[in-house]
């Protein structure tokens, strides 16, 4: 019986268990779900469109506690969310810089008549209010509007600019400012700070910016009269980036989603598994978002040529490693490179370079002379060879007989211990470090492998389509070494046993596959044997591809069976056996 | 014209023409995007009655993005640093709005100066001070105001010279000459009271054991 058909598969058919579900979304996609969430608030809470997107960004995408704490104080959430003002006395919120505060703030509800009227009364003060002509409450849409002749000259309190031709505009705070120092100000917000939550210019307003107020700001409506184009492209472009904001609050609130680290991707990944922490412990989350190559950039020519687009966004949706770790589960993988990072070269070369005073613990490299040695700081004497102290070697140390001396011994034991340690960990990073440079080399290894289909070409009978098995196999290769070097750092960790050992007979199998591999495609290529040839690269390549599979798979596997048991604390994972405690 | 110059024009102008203010700003040199702002200390305050020069950078984005200001003249305040004159407040930060001018800038400046904030300090030092003992942490403030801002001070010339270094500490005299006596020299002493805040009811809590400890280091 298949039970595929009552799964949701991926669309490569059954998914493989070292591999996740997951979906992979464009920008406008998310969007599409951010708008289909404020529909539905709008539609439960009665709201308007832009007042339903403001409560969602202000409770973090999370729709549940905000409907609550909607039905139980609506006033109380809008006020928050900035959406309207709070019911205050006029003359406890002082406001020093705009002269008719108090007439403003009484005045901007309940509708515009009653504002109009105060807006009269308060013609003595200095500066004007632009008022509009349509009735209209606080959740508003923008308020353009161009000043009556019988008002006092509106004069922008930004800019001073005193142009009766102003276009001035306000939310419903009745704020008026110049639309060019609008422009300015949510360009500078959202371009210089990356802020999405723009509140009212005015000092101390708490009102926030809505959506369509900020659109029609930064997009002219059509049929408006041309501006400079260059600056109407700068606008366009800030509000873009305005709707990039937006997505990434969205998805940042959201632990089912997760933005391509990629540079200037701009698509989202949804992999619902690897949302909780736990689930990191059974499962590598690696996922693409779909995208290739890096924007904007070009590729080389040799990149070029071979067709490629670019390298797949590959990543981890569930640590910041942006690269597949698989077979290593990230807490692992994360305690690795961390080790890899602490462990610098300096340190290496102290360790395997210098020992330790046995008295004082200074680090002492020995740099010629005899091996009578004294500490240059604790004055200390002892012997570089069986590190005891001097004094019990009187002066026949050449045969240093006092090598099975008690405090000798100790000092040996120590040293040895941190020397073994730090040779167990060497010869792990080594193989690591290797493969990773040998990744790193795949893109020559293209470029010869380029060369070497079209020489096949020409010197055979092969076509274009026939070559294309060198390809593929270099791509095998590439994988199959990424996968070898986590193996390396998942080796380090594992605790000594039997299941240790079969991963370390897969992690052989595999390698010795891919060098095999890897031989035959740095070798010349002699017209006479290029059907030899290909019917190696192909067994080969088939051969890797099910060792990869094999040690991908049993480790996934491991995994969620619990199979793994660690030599170190690993987070999220029973501690270790004490006796299986590496050094 | 650059609606940037034409702001910052007319605010120095609107200024010039305020004959009634406190509030003074001037132009450094031909930039009017670098200038130089003063105000007099408050009333019923330490820094009353003296002048206090801010350093005024007007950025490229101004006035979207706040103004930077720093302190000219050597304030004792919490929330300004005693070494770079940096002031923590937050209209110049996240509160900032672009209605805001420089006048009401430095008229929040010396408001500040009214009502420090010391739960929010840029000055550990004279924050603790200022929480510990305020008796002793305004009469530090006065006599740097004096010395510093010029503010009038009643015995500003009666002050010998040695206790300058002590009361800029906001240190009581017989505390340093105590430890002084010991054998250490007076600079040090004076560092290490002040890092410990040695002040009003702390000197019962800090033994001098600890404090010649610190003084060893």
């Amino acid at each position: 019986m298949d039970l595929g058909d009552d799964f949701k598969v991926s669309s490569k058919g059954k998914r493989k268990s070292y591999e996740v579900d997951y979906d992979s979304l464009s920008q406008s996609a998310v969007e599409k779900s951010m708008r289909d969430d404020a529909e539905h608030i709008r539609g439960i809470l009665g709201v308007e469109n832009d007042t339903a997107k403001l409560l969602l960004r202000h409770s973090e995408w999370n729709k549940e506690k905000l409907i609550e704490s909607y039905m139980d104080t609506p006033t109380k959430v809008l006020v928050t969310a900035g959406i309207i003002l709070p019911e205050v006395d006029p003359q406890s919120t002082p406001t020093p810089i705009r002269t008719q505060t108090s007439n403003s703030s009484s005045s901007r509800r309940p509708t515009r008549s009653t504002s109009k009227l105060l807006s009269s009364l308060s013609s003595g003060s200095r500066s004007s209010k632009s008022s509009s002509s349509s009735p209209t409450n606080h959740y508003s849409p923008p308020k353009v509007s161009k000043l009556s002749k019988s008002d006092e000259p509106f004069v922008c309190p930004i800019c001073f600019d005193d142009d009766p031709k102003l276009r001035t505009m306000a939310l419903s705070c009745d704020h008026s400012f110049c639309s060019n120092c609008w422009t300015n100000y949510l360009a500078s917000k959202i371009r210089d700070e990356g802020e999405h939550y723009l509140r009212c210019m005015a000092e101390g307003c708490a009102l926030v910016v809505p959506d369509g107020f900020i659109q029609s700001v930064l997009i002219p409506e059509p049929g408006a009269p041309i501006g400079d184009p260059a600056e109407e492209a700068e606008n366009a472009k800030v509000w873009a980036r305005f709707q990039e904001l937006l997505v990434r609050h969205f998805v940042g609130c959201n632990p089912n989603l997760k933005f391509c680290p990629y540079p200037s991707c701009t698509n989202t990944v949804s992999c619902p598994s690897a949302a909780s922490k736990l689930s990191l412990t059974t499962l590598v989350p690696i996922v693409s978002c779909g995208a290739r190559g890096i924007g904007g950039q070009t590729l080389s020519q040799s990149q070029q040529s071979l067709g490629l687009q670019g390298k797949e966004h590959l990543f981890c949706f569930g640590c910041p490693i942006e690269s597949d770790h698989r077979p290593v589960v990230c807490p692992v993988a994360k305690m690795w490179l961390k080790k890899c990072r602490d462990d610098s070269e300096t340190a290496n070369w102290i360790k395997s370079n210098t020992k330790e005073c046995t008295n004082c613990q200074s680090t002492i490299e020995k740099n010629g002379g005899c091996n009578h040695m004294t500490c240059k700081k604790c004055k200390h004497e002892f012997c570089w060879v069986c590190m005891g102290p001097w004094s019990e070697h009187g002066t026949a140390w050449y045969s240093c007989n006092r090598y099975d001396e008690k405090a000798g011994q100790e000092a040996r034991d120590s040293q040895s211990r941190s020397r073994a340690s730090l040779e167990r960990y060497l010869h792990y990073y080594n193989r690591w470090a290797n493969h990773e440079q040998s990744a790193k080399l795949s893109v020559d290894l293209y470029a010869k492998t380029e060369k070497k289909m079209e020489e096949m070409q020409i010197t055979s009978a092969l076509t274009w389509i026939e070559v294309q098995f060198m390809k593929k196999a270099v791509e095998e290769v590439e994988k199959c070494r990424r996968t070898l070097k986590w193996t390396y750092a998942m080796a380090y960790y594992l605790a000594k046993g039997n299941e240790k050992e079969l991963f370390e007979d897969n992690q052989r199998d595999l390698e010795k596959a891919v060098e095999d591999l890897s031989e035959i495609l740095e070798s010349p290529i002699e017209p006479e044997n290029i059907p030899n040839i290909r019917q190696q690269v192909t067994n080969k390549t088939v051969y890797v591809q099910k060792r990869n599979e094999i040690v991908l798979e049993d480790t996934a596997n491991g995994f969620l069976d619990g199979r793994w048991k660690w030599n170190a604390t690993v987070d999220g994972f029973d501690d270790p056996d004490p006796s299986a405690i590496a050094l | 014209m650059d609606a940037r110059l034409r702001r910052v024009n007319k605010e120095i102008a609107d200024c010039k023409n305020d004959k009634t203010s406190s509030i003074k700003i001037e132009m450094i040199d031909e930039s009017p995007f670098h200038l130089k702002g003063s105000f007099v200390g408050p009333e019923d305050t330490p820094y009353a009655g003296g002048k206090f020069e801010v350093d005024i950078v007007i950025p490229e984005s101004y006035p979207f993005q706040p103004v930077k200001m720093k302190f000219l003249t050597k304030v004792y305040h919490p929330n300004v640093s005693s070494q770079s004159g940096a002031i923590c407040l937050d209209i110049l930060k996240d509160a900032w709005s672009p209605v805001l001018t420089l006048k009401s800038t430095l008229i929040s400046l010396q408001s500040l100066l009214c009502s420090p904030e010391p739960n929010d300090p840029q000055d550990a030092e004279v924050a603790k001070h200022y929480m510990t003992s305020r008796g002793s942490f305004e009469q530090t403030a006065r006599y740097w105001a004096q010395i510093y801002a010029g503010a009038p001070g009643g015995d500003g010339k009666a002050v010998k010279q040695v206790d300058d270094e002590v009361a800029i500490a906001g240190l009581e005299k017989a505390h340093v000459d105590q430890f002084e006596s010991l054998g250490f020299p007076r600079g040090k002493v004076i560092d290490v009271l002040r890092r410990l805040n040695y002040r009003g009811a702390n000197v019962a809590q800090i033994t001098d054991d600890r404090i010649v400890e610190e003084l060893l280091k």
